[in-house]
């Protein structure tokens, strides 16, 4: 057997937090966020949970692959993060088949709920009762076969005054004197700062579920918002360290996750991230990172050019096709675009714009391009520049050269 | 064309070599049907794959696994009861029959509309074509079910798309097989980047449960690839060949498995060595394709 695989629990611990004096000095790099700290610990203490956890955790919600999970608590990942809504319920039941032969003291679980949003406005409606918030707290429980779940997450507010919905906060809150959640959490994937900051204000909430990403535009205020939660005593929870799949998934692929999550970790007002691995070895890659967050040259040259890429990353907000003449996929070409200049993928890019079978006039009825962009882009000049591609033969792509340099070094 | 005054000269080659470009695919387009008695509330929206956690947050990692293309919601009221529409189009219909086997509930109550649907309090979930099609009703009352069931047929009939369920389905052997439990997981199949997709069916009989699962290559050389990497990460001394094979996986322990042509059958989670055996013979009963 791998000797990797064979490492169990009391050798992780060893290896890392204790094996490592649970300090590790990191070297300077243009990535890190700033202020970041110059050493971590391979464990870190929850905020004010007081729950000591390893610097890296367990995503569930992408697989459906219970040996993973049993693989990864057995090669010492601690904390799981699930929701109700991952594959409608079934993720929660597969963690309550796997952990219900378990010591219940041997790990630590988050899920998660929310009820339906004013997608326009992120506002709960007249149905965003407490009682329907208990009965989602009540059937999570019954999924996972726990009497308790040591976090509960508000799930997915973007807003202020959804983050403090009183009916909700009240379940939760409810549910907390009950004994059934330990804690309790929000998670925010968008306009992450004003949500954090509406927790910390609260008291109520004890623990923050963040995306946050070395992509994000945002990332700075993500950071501040983070060091008020953290100095406030919140537990800080980092998800999301790649970006998610917001690039599309074969943006996703193409990042570094190891890099990725070391650049989240090297802020130490977060306390463990949780990676959402779907293979073995991503999840022993991963379990790497405990004993090393120093950023390689090369792992710091990847982030700079993928930071580049996502300057190229269109948010998708259509309000261009809105007022474009000839209704264009937009932020489909903008994404062809950021493969091409960002990734340097042609082959990606090229397939993209056949995919979206577009006139073969483009913007001729047009002289300037009646479509802004919320980025300040020029989207006439971006769209014909990578529309060309529809004119290169798939076979040369294939075998890079010097014509692969000369066009993605020449936009326009 | 500013560094390089000689990349208009190529790319002008290029044009006329290349000819007139061609589209890969386009999505057959829908509307969302007039319902009688109901009022569409707005306009539907529209989410991209980049847009698509702005919906369904983290969930949306698992659709786009599932290469989910598109995702249109629209919502109808009628006095106070409500139902929501949402139309995810993937890439094909075998990653739409994924995501919705992914999320079909044990003992579901199974309905025939497009490929397969069901229902459940407040909820229908249907799959035809590469459409996955989920509705959520509130305040529907006793109605509810014909309610849900009306949406989905209305649905059903804008809808492009065969109505049939992926066909290695019905090669799994059916003693012990649990009805509506067939899965295909689209991508790193038991946890191995290099086994890129599989289906598994689950399994009870003589009180074991357990699954029985098949790899699709797309060649025989394609599965003999695939086998061979397995085997190699499983420090299996033999193979690749074709026939059986008693293996076992450090994370899954025993197993058997069976390569025949294009296909890699197997077992998980069954312990009686005698029964796992005898699936290696029904398995080279079935006909390859």
């Amino acid at each position: 057997m791998d000797q990797r695989l064979a490492m169990g629990r009391r050798d992780f611990l060893r290896t890392t937090a204790t094996g490592l004096g649970g300090f590790v000095t990191l070297s300077a790099n243009p990535s890190r966020p700033p202020d970041a700290p110059d050493t971590f610990e391979a464990t870190r203490v929850l905020g004010k949970t007081g729950i000591r956890l390893p610097i890296i955790s367990m995503g569930v919600m992408n697989t459906d692959n219970p040996q993973l999970v049993r693989a990864a608590l057995d090669a010492g990942y601690v904390f799981l993060d699930t929701a109700q809504g991952y594959q409608r319920g079934t993720n929660e039941a597969m963690l309550g088949e796997i952990l219900k032969d378990r010591p219940r003291d041997s790990f630590v679980i988050a899920t998660k709920a929310s009820l339906p949003k004013d997608q326009t406005t992120g506002g709960y409606g007249p149905g965003a009762t407490e009682e329907a918030y208990t009965r989602k707290i009540d059937t999570s429980l019954k999924s996972l076969r726990l009497d308790h779940v040591d976090i509960y997450h508000h799930h997915g507010t973007w807003t202020r005054e959804a983050t403090l919905h009183e009916p909700i906060v009240s379940a939760l809150q409810k549910a907390k004197r009950a004994g059934k959640i330990r804690f309790i959490g929000v998670s925010t994937h968008r306009n992450e700062p004003e949500v954090l900051d509406a927790a910390t204000d609260s008291k109520v909430y004890d623990v923050v579920l963040p995306a946050y990403n070395f992509r994000q535009r945002h990332a700075a205020e993500v950071q501040r918002a983070i060091a008020r939660a953290a100095g406030a005593g919140l537990g800080v929870v980092a998800m999301k360290s790649m970006g998610g799949n917001r690039g599309g998934a074969s943006a996703s692929s193409q990042i570094d996750a190891r890099a990725a999550i070391k650049w989240v970790l090297q802020d130490s007002n977060v306390h463990t991230v949780i990676c959402g691995f779907t293979t073995f070895d991503q999840m022993m890659l991963d379990l790497t990172i405990l004993k090393d967050l120093t950023l390689s040259a090369a792992e710091r040259e990847h982030l700079r050019l993928a930071s580049r890429a996502a300057g190229l990353y269109c948010q998708g907000c259509g309000g261009c096709v809105r007022q474009c003449a000839q209704r264009l996929p937009i932020p489909d070409l903008m994404r062809a675009h950021m493969y091409l200049y960002g990734y340097r993928n042609l082959v990606a890019a090229r397939d993209l714009v056949l995919s979206l079978a577009l006139p073969q006039e483009l913007c001729a009825e047009c002289g300037v391009c009646p479509a802004t962009c919320a980025n300040g882009w020029n989207l006439g000049d971006r769209i014909r520049d990578v529309v060309r591609l529809r004119a290169v033969p798939a076979d040369l792509l294939a075998q890079p050269g010097e014509f692969t340099k000369v066009l993605v070094n020449s936009p326009g | 064309m500013r560094r390089h005054s000689g990349l208009g000269a190529i790319l002008l080659c290029l044009i006329l070599w290349a000819g007139p470009p061609g589209a890969a695919h386009a999505a057959a387009p829908f509307a969302f049907p007039a319902v009688p008695g109901w009022n569409l509330a707005g306009q539907p929206q529209v989410f991209s794959p980049e847009t698509l956690y702005d919906y369904i947050d983290g969930a949306a990692d698992l659709y786009l696994k599932y290469e989910c293309e598109e995702l249109q919601v629209a919502e109808y009221r009628k006095d106070k009861a409500s139902v929501t529409a949402e139309v995810y189009r993937h890439r094909d219909a075998l990653h739409a029959f994924g995501i919705y086997s992914q999320e079909r509930l044990p003992g579901a109550d199974v309905q025939a509309i497009g490929s397969q649907g069901y229902y459940e309090s407040a909820v229908f979930n249907f799959i035809q074509g590469s459409f996955y099609v989920k509705l959520t009703s509130e305040n529907t009352g006793a109605e509810d079910r014909d309610t849900l069931q009306a949406f989905a047929r209305g649905l059903s009939q804008v809808l492009a798309g065969a109505s049939s369920l992926p066909g290695i389905l019905s090669a799994f052997p059916a003693e012990g097989k649990k009805q509506n439990s067939e899965k295909f997981i689209a991508k790193e199949f038991l946890g191995y980047a290099f086994l890129p997709s599989g289906f598994t069916a689950d399994y009870e009989r003589s009180g074991q449960k357990y699954q029985v699962f098949v790899i699709v290559g797309e060649t025989p050389e394609d599965a003999r690839s695939m086998l061979g990497q397995y085997l190699k990460q499983i420090r299996h001394g033999t193979g690749p060949a074709e026939g059986r094979y008693q293996v076992t996986d450090p994370y899954h322990g025993d197993m058997a498995l069976l390569w025949k042509g294009k296909y890699i059958w197997g077992t998980l989670k069954l312990g009686d060595p005698d029964l796992r055996a005898a699936y290696l013979t029904q398995f080279e009963a079935i006909p390859t394709r």
